[in-house]
């Protein structure tokens, strides 16, 4: 039961924030953990403190900072701060 | 399992109803084959927070039935599978093509460990958790997955690596930059040559002629990539291979004639599985056309030192000044095998007059004296550099380093179709080389001492058969004043003393698979079999000839059909069209340094610095979702990666077929006035139930858009159902009631936050679903009638719905939330009637595309044909009860008629003939 693959030529465009296909953001997790770990060396940061950090709109950030954490790269701490929003902090790793 | 199998009951589809039907059947006695085309039993439900109204653990009612099904005495499972296609046999019974699509992993090995996800260097959106975060290309569907083994997901080779003919994975490096993994993306090229320091620098990359970013915007840098690693790991100090001591050793002796690409590489390859190696060079220095031929602007010496110190790190013995003119003789030094790869080191001649004057020479020997520093004397000379392939640029450009007073090219060819690469022959004018393309030499004069060329219009270079012959126009001429000529009219290979068996063309003859000649211990490889080509073919014909090498010498048959055995390149068009947009990333750009009158050797193209080479892997579009990085086979403690997995044709002669293929969630983006897909958090309902569920993408429950814990949430019901604007006049049945369910559970998991829901009416029906809901009320639900006509984004990612409120006047109200949640209903799972194309009688559909049933009321569960029964919500919108019931239904049939065949059988066996 496969699907029928559609050959339809994409459009390509100037990145618009927010607007970017989900499969191009997640492909970005590889390029972004570096710049990420870098950042949260500083200490643990929420996702918009992150996004601040390495320019980059929130919601990619998040695919990015969930991807990291589903892979043990980092790991929430257990406290909401009073805007609602959980810290993130580097997993020490193996090798790391 | 392999060819035809037998079985009482075919099941298509796992999830409650597929598994229901098979568990129930097996439990009746009957041999069962379940086919699931995902990598794990358990459909959707167990991807569910809970259900209701019992708030029972969807994991936990789940996994005993899946484990129950794959451990089943009298059920087999294919997961990862899918049915091609059902025929009747015309007596009731069906056979099934099946295709058993390659995990790429040995699962009798694989212990679910995830060592290999963890490693991977590819992600992408992870369909079991709703796209919400990334999977890898390696992966276990989840953590409750049953079976809990590990699928590589490869939609083919990547255009890259298909295109290399060295057979090196281009993805794979580029996938391990993007990681920053430099060193293991050094190891990679490594593993298919020594050579990564040179085809960094002096490939041509046909890597990036075939990439896919090449429709869009521009290649990757595919080759100043591998250059990057190269200097990454030689500026380090990292010479040679550190697997050298490693190695233990086989007792038989190879020689390699020749230390060009070819050699070096098979060197190295065949140094790997123990052989004691020696190379044997004819020339004073190793390399080959790497030495002597390419000049060092485009590769340094010390490059090719590197490079070629990988192959004598692993103990191979490289003999310089030692020419070889019997190869068959070096059996009598205790050589087991020999491998010929002496290149096409031979100038060809271009027979005009005046070739033999003092002041012509050849390009070859010219580029090889040049290389190995020796005084070529060019100084305050004109030069003429005739031909028009990649030879006659260097030597041009090289001559043109050495201070020529003025150097001049003539080509056959007219500059659109000359051999040269346009970007060599655009730096060659750049340094200021006089190109005179559409020429051919007439003559050269001179007393003695050369002094000119007379040249003539070359009006066709091949005739119409393609073959080289040149036609020129006599009238028109030229003479151009030179005092040295460089000839670069070909080269060919020598062999005239090997007593061998050559081609016209001076080549060796060698099965093209196998590359063995007509002497069986010895092999040839590279430009002597192949002409003058270029080096990434010549370390493929490396590769193999010391596969075909080894398996000559372990005594297995020399089968080409074992070499590489990639999979299908996969199709661009295929990948492009995973996406709708792409954003604009323009390619990186050239940092070649063009001086119109260079005086030294100084490479022309710099290295990338690390952000370049970043932002250069970062526009790789992961076109075989798997990269051939190897990470996972680095890592798989249970050695398990099993890459040369194909795809297994199965077919099954079934007694019944038990459809089960359950539902597609509807696409929320078919009503663009909710905004999925637009707004961040406008989400679906199964995107919630995975929030909620302990297997989680998110560590709670959180805004897709920035990670806050939402306070104000809104669903929205009948998203898709009991809406004839998207062809959905049917109400879904489980919409209201999941969304009942979730309600329940954000509160427990938020006691602050509020949760309004939109709806039409609320569907409670079933035991204890009304009460299920009043209890959602009681909780502190607000339920809001009123449909919602459309919603707008604020500036903080909030959402505001315009709704009518019914129950106060009908007036049109606005309300702000920071959450929505769509609460999408279901649609037929499409494809199941193609199933049966072909037979005489199609399955029959209802209509609304769910498979139809006979009569739904007093027969439920049977198709129109016989024997064919439909089990769960392939048949309809149904909840988990209502499925499994069905599924009991549908059993109960394919039960019946497996037993009206068998007394028919019994009864017809009675019958005395």
């Amino acid at each position: 039961m496969t699907q029928a693959t559609e050959t339809r030529r994409p459009v390509i465009r100037d990145a618009v924030p927010g607007r970017r296909d989900v499969r191009e953001v997640v492909r970005d997790e590889q390029v972004m953990r570096r710049r990420i770990l870098e950042v949260l060396a500083g200490g643990p940061m929420t996702v918009p403190e992150i996004a601040a950090a390495v320019e980059r709109p929130t919601h990619e950030v998040m695919f990015w900072v969930m991807g990291l954490r589903k892979y043990g790269w980092v790991a929430e701490i257990k406290e909401v701060d009073d805007d609602g929003y959980y810290r993130y902090q580097v997993v020490e790793r193996e090798g790391s | 399992m392999k060819g035809t199998t037998k079985y009482d009951a075919l099941v298509v589809g796992s999830g409650i109803g597929g598994m229901e039907s098979a568990l129930k059947l097996g439990d009746m006695g009957y041999k069962v084959l379940v086919v699931e085309k995902d990598a794990s039993v358990g459909g959707k439900m167990i991807l569910l927070s809970k259900v209701f109204p019992t708030l029972d653990c969807a994991s936990c009612i789940s996994t005993p039935k899946m484990a129950a099904t794959i451990h089943h005495p009298n059920i087999d499972v294919l997961t990862y599978a899918e049915v091609d296609g059902i025929r009747a046999n015309g007596d009731g019974t069906y056979r099934a093509r099946i295709t058993q699509r390659p995990k790429f992993i040995d699962e009798a090995a694989c212990t679910g460990c995830r060592q290999c996800e963890m490693a991977c260097n590819v992600a992408v959106p992870d369909e079991f958790n709703a796209d919400l975060v990334s999977r890898r290309a390696a992966y276990i569907a989840f953590p409750q997955a049953v079976p809990k083994k590990a699928v590589i997901d490869r939609a083919g080779i990547s255009p890259c690596t298909g295109a290399c003919p060295a057979g090196i994975k281009a993805h794979g490096y580029v996938a391990r930059v993007r990681s920053g993994e430099y060193e293991q993306a050094f190891d990679l090229v490594l593993e298919a040559t020594p050579l990564v320091g040179s085809l960094g620098r002096a490939c041509y990359a046909p890597c990036e002629s075939e990439c896919t970013r090449g429709e869009l915007e521009g290649p990757l840098p595919i080759r100043r990539l591998k250059r990057f690693i190269a200097d990454a790991h030689y500026g380090r100090g990292r010479d040679g291979d550190p697997e050298a001591v490693a190695i233990e050793q086989n007792g038989k002796k190879v020689a390699v004639v020749g230390s060009g690409p070819a050699g070096l590489t098979a060197a190295l390859q065949l140094a790997r599985k123990g052989y004691g190696v020696t190379i044997l060079e004819a020339a004073e220095q190793a390399g080959g056309m790497l030495r002597l031929g390419i000049p060092a602007y485009r590769l340094p010496n010390e490059v090719i030192d590197h490079d070629i110190s990988n192959v004598t790190a692993l103990g191979v013995e490289i003999r310089t000044g030692v020419r070889v003119d019997d190869p068959a003789g070096l059996k009598d030094d205790g050589f087991d095998a020999v491998l010929v790869a002496t290149g096409t080191h031979k100038a060809v001649r271009l027979r005009v007059p005046g070739e033999e004057l003092d002041g012509v020479r050849s390009a070859l020997t010219f580029l090889a004296d040049v290389k190995l520093g020796k005084d070529v004397g060019l100084s305050g000379k004109k030069v003429l550099v005739v031909g028009g392939g990649n030879v006659a640029i260097d030597a041009a450009r090289s001559a043109r380093r050495l201070g020529a007073a003025s150097v001049d090219q003539v080509s056959l060819e007219c500059c659109e179709e000359m051999p040269a690469h346009d970007f060599e022959v655009e730096e060659a004018r750049a340094e200021g080389i006089t190109l005179h393309d559409g020429w051919g030499i007439d003559h050269f004069e001179g007393d003695g001492r050369l002094q000119a060329a007379e040249i003539k219009v070359c009006t066709c270079v091949f005739d119409p058969d393609g073959r080289f012959h040149p036609e020129y126009d006599e009238t028109q001429r030229d003479i151009i004043a030179c005092d040295v000529v460089i000839v670069a009219a070909g080269m060919r290979a020598d062999t005239e003393t090997f007593g061998l068996e050559t081609n016209g063309d001076h080549t060796l003859v060698a099965d093209p698979g196998t590359l063995q000649t007509a002497v069986p211990h010895i092999f040839a490889a590279g430009d002597v079999v192949t002409g003058p080509t270029m080096i990434t073919t010549a370390v493929g014909q490396g590769r193999r000839a010391a596969f075909m090498i080894d398996r000559y010498l372990q005594g297995q048959v020399l089968d080409p059909g074992l070499f590489d055995e990639p999979l299908p390149v996969v199709d661009k068009d295929t990948v492009l069209a995973r996406q709708q947009v792409y954003d604009r990333r323009e390619p990186l750009e050239s940092n070649a340094v063009m001086r119109a009158a260079p005086t030294d050797f100084e490479e022309t193209e710099g290295p990338m610095t690390e952000d370049e080479a970043f932002l250069g892997a970062a526009r790789c579009l992961d076109c075989g979702v798997c990269s051939e990085c190897h990470a996972c086979v680095d890592v798989c403690p249970a050695d398990a990666i099993k890459l040369d997995d194909r795809p297994v044709a199965i077919e099954a002669e079934v007694g019944t077929v038990v459809l089960a293929t359950g539902f597609n969630l509807f696409p929320a983006d078919a009503k663009p006035q909710y905004g999925y897909g637009r707004f961040k958090n406008v989400i679906t309902g199964m995107q919630m139930d995975r929030l909620l569920a302990p297997t989680r993408p998110y560590n709670a429950v959180l805004r897709p858009s920035d990670g806050k814990v939402p306070d104000n949430i809104a669903y929205i019901m009948c998203t898709g159902s009991r809406d004839e604007t998207v062809d959905n006049p049917l109400c879904s049945k489980i919409c209201c009631m999941y969304s009942v369910k979730q309600n329940q559970l954000i509160m427990g998991a938020l006691p602050l936050a509020d949760v309004t829901v939109y709806y039409i009416d609320v569907r409670s029906v079933g035991k204890g679903y009304d009460e299920f809901y009043q209890q959602a009320r009681d909780m502190g639900c607000n339920f809001v009638k009123g449909r919602v006509s459309g919603i707008t984004e604020t500036e903080e990612g909030n959402l505001t719905l315009r709704y009518e409120d019914i129950e106060n006047g009908g007036a049109l109200a606005e309300a702000e939330h920071d959450l929505v949640v769509l609460a999408v209903g279901v649609q037929p799972s499409r494809g199941v009637a193609e199933l049966f194309a072909g037979n005489g009688d199609a399955l029959a559909l209802d209509d609304h595309y769910y498979v139809g049933e006979v009569d739904e009321d007093l027969d439920p569960g049977r198709t129109n044909l016989p024997g064919v029964f439909v089990a769960g919500a392939a048949a309809g919108a149904k909840d988990i009860p209502d499925s499994i019931l069905h599924a009991g239904a549908a059993v109960a049939q394919a039960a019946a008629h497996l037993e009206r065949a068998r007394v028919a059988d019994e009864a017809k066996a009675k019958v005395p003939s």
